[in-house]
C-alpha cells in the first residue's frame, strides 16, 4: 500500500512531539506518531485504499481521502477498529444539512458531539454508563479526540484561523458518547432516526456544552421532564432562540421511573415539544429586552418537531443526573445518523 | 530510534479564488452589499450605503441578505454579482 503524505525522519519521541506542537498539527496534548505501518493498518481494517475520497468540503472544496484520516485518527490513539468509526462520523459531518464549516468555524464555539449505537459499542468497549459524558473509555475519548485533529488538520480549524469560537468547550477536545442499550428498553436513537435494528451507528451533532440538571425528588415523569424542560427554556432565554436538534441524556436512575411509567422516547419528545417554549418577552428578565421589539408575544419552541429531540440512554446507574445539550445554532445545522460501512453514494440519485 | 511520521495536512492549499479587477473609481458604479442578516449589520451598512452614494458618487447600492449568515450566500445572491461592479461582504458580526 503506497501512502501519499510527505514523511519526516524525526530521532526521538520528544522531537516527533516538538515537530507536530510546532507545526499547530496537535490539540495541544501529545500524539501517538503516525507511522505508515500504523497508518496502513488503519487503511487495511476499513478496506479502503489511501486515495479513496471520502469527500470534497464544500465552502473552500478541499478534498478529504482516507489516508489523511487515518493518520489524523493515529495520532489521537486509535486504533485499526476505531477507524471506520471515525470515516462514517466525517461522512456525516460532510453532509450538506450538516454545515460544517459553518459550524466549526462560527464564534458559536460549538463541538461535534457523536454518538455510538449498535454493537460497534461492545466491539470497541465504549461504554455508556460510568462518566459518560467524561473519561469513560479508550473508544470514545480516541474517537472524539480523531474528529478534532481532523478538523485542525485538514480543514484549518484552528483557534484564530478558520476556529473563530469565542469560548469553545472542553467538548472540542473530545465529545463521543456510547448510548447504554443494554441497560434500557428504549429503542436506541439510531433506531429511532431509521437505521435498522442491530446496526452499527454513527450520529453527529454540532453541539454546545452539556448543561446538567438533577432531580431525584420524584419519581412522576412529567416532573422528571419539567426539569430537563426547564434547562432547555433557560437556554432559549439565555443563549439562542433558534429551535433544532436538542439532546437529553437521560441516566439509569431517571429513567427506570420513565421506563415504569410506560414512557417510551417518542412520548418523551411530544411532553418536551410543548413545554420547552418561552415568549420573546421573557428576554427582557435576562437583559436582553434591546431585542424583544413589538414581539413579546410571541412563542419560540426549542424544537419545530418534537423528532428534532435526540433522547440517549447514558449515564453510571446511581444518580438523578441527566444533561442537556443545546444545538449550536438551531437548524442551522442538523443531525446526521449515518450506519457504520453503508455506502452513501453507491444509489442512483433521487430523482 | 528514528520515527518516519506523516503529514497529517491536506498538503494542498485550498482552490484559490481570484480576486475582481480593481474599480478605478466608485464614481457611477453600482455596489452591492451582502449581508449576513446578524444583528450589527443594518446600521453598518445603512452608513456605508450613505457615505458611498454621498461621498464616492456611488450611483446605485443593492443590498441583499443571506438566509442562513452561517452558510455561504444562496444562489440567487450569487447569480447577481455579475450585474453589479463591486461588491461588500464578509462583514458584520
Amino acid at each position: 500500500m503506497q501512502l501519499a503524505s510527505k514523511s519526516y525522519d524525526i530521532d526521538s519521541i520528544s522531537a516527533v512531539q516538538e515537530l507536530y506542537h510546532s507545526s499547530g498539527w496537535t490539540d495541544g496534548l501529545p500524539i501517538v506518531p503516525p507511522t505508515a505501518d500504523a497508518v496502513q493498518a488503519c487503511l487495511e481494517w476499513a478496506m479502503m485504499p489511501p486515495d479513496q475520497l471520502i469527500g470534497i468540503e464544500p465552502v473552500r472544496g478541499l478534498a478529504i481521502t482516507a489516508e489523511k484520516l487515518a493518520i489524523n485518527a493515529v495520532m489521537a490513539g486509535c486504533l485499526p477498529m476505531h477507524f471506520p468509526v471515525v470515516v462514517t462520523a466525517w461522512t456525516a459531518m460532510m453532509q450538506d444539512e450538516f454545515l460544517m464549516h459553518g459550524a466549526t468555524a462560527s464564534t458559536g464555539g460549538c463541538a461535534v458531539l457523536v454518538v455510538l449505537n449498535g454493537p460497534i459499542r461492545l466491539e470497541l468497549g465504549a461504554s455508556g454508563t460510568f462518566n459518560a459524558l467524561g473519561n469513560s473509555d479508550r473508544a470514545t475519548a480516541v474517537i472524539g479526540r480523531a474528529i478534532r485533529l481532523c478538523l485542525i488538520n485538514l480543514m484549518d480549524v484552528r483557534p484564530g484561523v478558520i476556529d473563530r469560537s469565542t469560548l469553545g468547550h472542553p467538548g472540542k477536545f473530545s465529545y463521543c458518547l456510547a448510548e447504554d442499550e443494554e441497560d434500557s428498553s428504549w429503542l436506541p436513537l439510531a433506531e429511532q432516526r431509521g437505521v435498522p435494528k442491530g446496526a452499527s451507528s454513527v450520529t453527529v451533532m454540532a453541539a454546545g456544552a452539556p448543561r446538567q440538571l438533577m432531580n431525584e425528588w420524584t419519581t412522576r415523569p412529567e416532573e422528571i421532564l419539567e426539569t430537563f424542560a426547564a434547562e432547555m427554556r433557560a437556554n432559549l432565554r439565555h443563549y439562542s432562540i433558534h429551535p433544532g436538534n436538542y439532546a437529553l441524556i437521560v441516566p439509569k436512575q431517571l429513567r427506570e421511573h420513565l421506563q415504569a411509567a410506560g414512557w417510551t422516547k417518542t412520548d418523551i419528545a411530544a411532553f418536551i415539544h410543548e413545554r420547552a417554549r418561552i415568549h420573546r418577552r421573557e428576554w427582557a428578565d435576562v437583559g436582553k429586552g434591546a431585542v424583544v421589539r413589538d414581539r413579546g408575544d410571541s412563542v419560540y419552541p426549542a424544537m419545530e418537531s418534537p423528532d428534532q429531540l435526540l433522547v440517549i440512554a447514558a449515564g453510571g446507574p446511581a444518580g438523578g443526573f441527566g444533561a442537556v445539550i443545546p444545538p449550536w445554532l438551531g437548524n442551522k445545522s442538523h443531525a446526521v445518523t449515518l450506519p457504520i460501512g453503508a455506502c452513501i453514494d453507491c444509489e442512483p440519485p433521487k430523482k | 530510534m528514528t520515527f518516519r511520521v506523516l503529514d497529517p495536512t491536506t498538503e494542498k492549499a485550498p482552490p484559490a479564488g481570484r480576486l475582481a479587477p480593481r474599480l478605478d473609481t466608485l464614481e457611477g458604479k453600482t455596489i452591492g452589499f451582502i449581508s449576513n442578516g446578524k444583528e450589527g449589520t443594518k446600521g453598518f451598512f445603512r452608513h456605508l450605503d450613505q457615505m458611498l452614494r454621498e461621498e464616492h458618487g456611488v450611483a446605485r447600492v443593492v443590498s441583499r441578505t443571506k438566509s442562513n449568515y452561517s452558510a455561504p450566500a444562496d444562489k440567487h445572491i450569487v447569480d447577481e454579482i455579475r450585474s453589479w461592479d463591486a461588491v461588500v461582504s464578509g462583514l458584520g458580526d
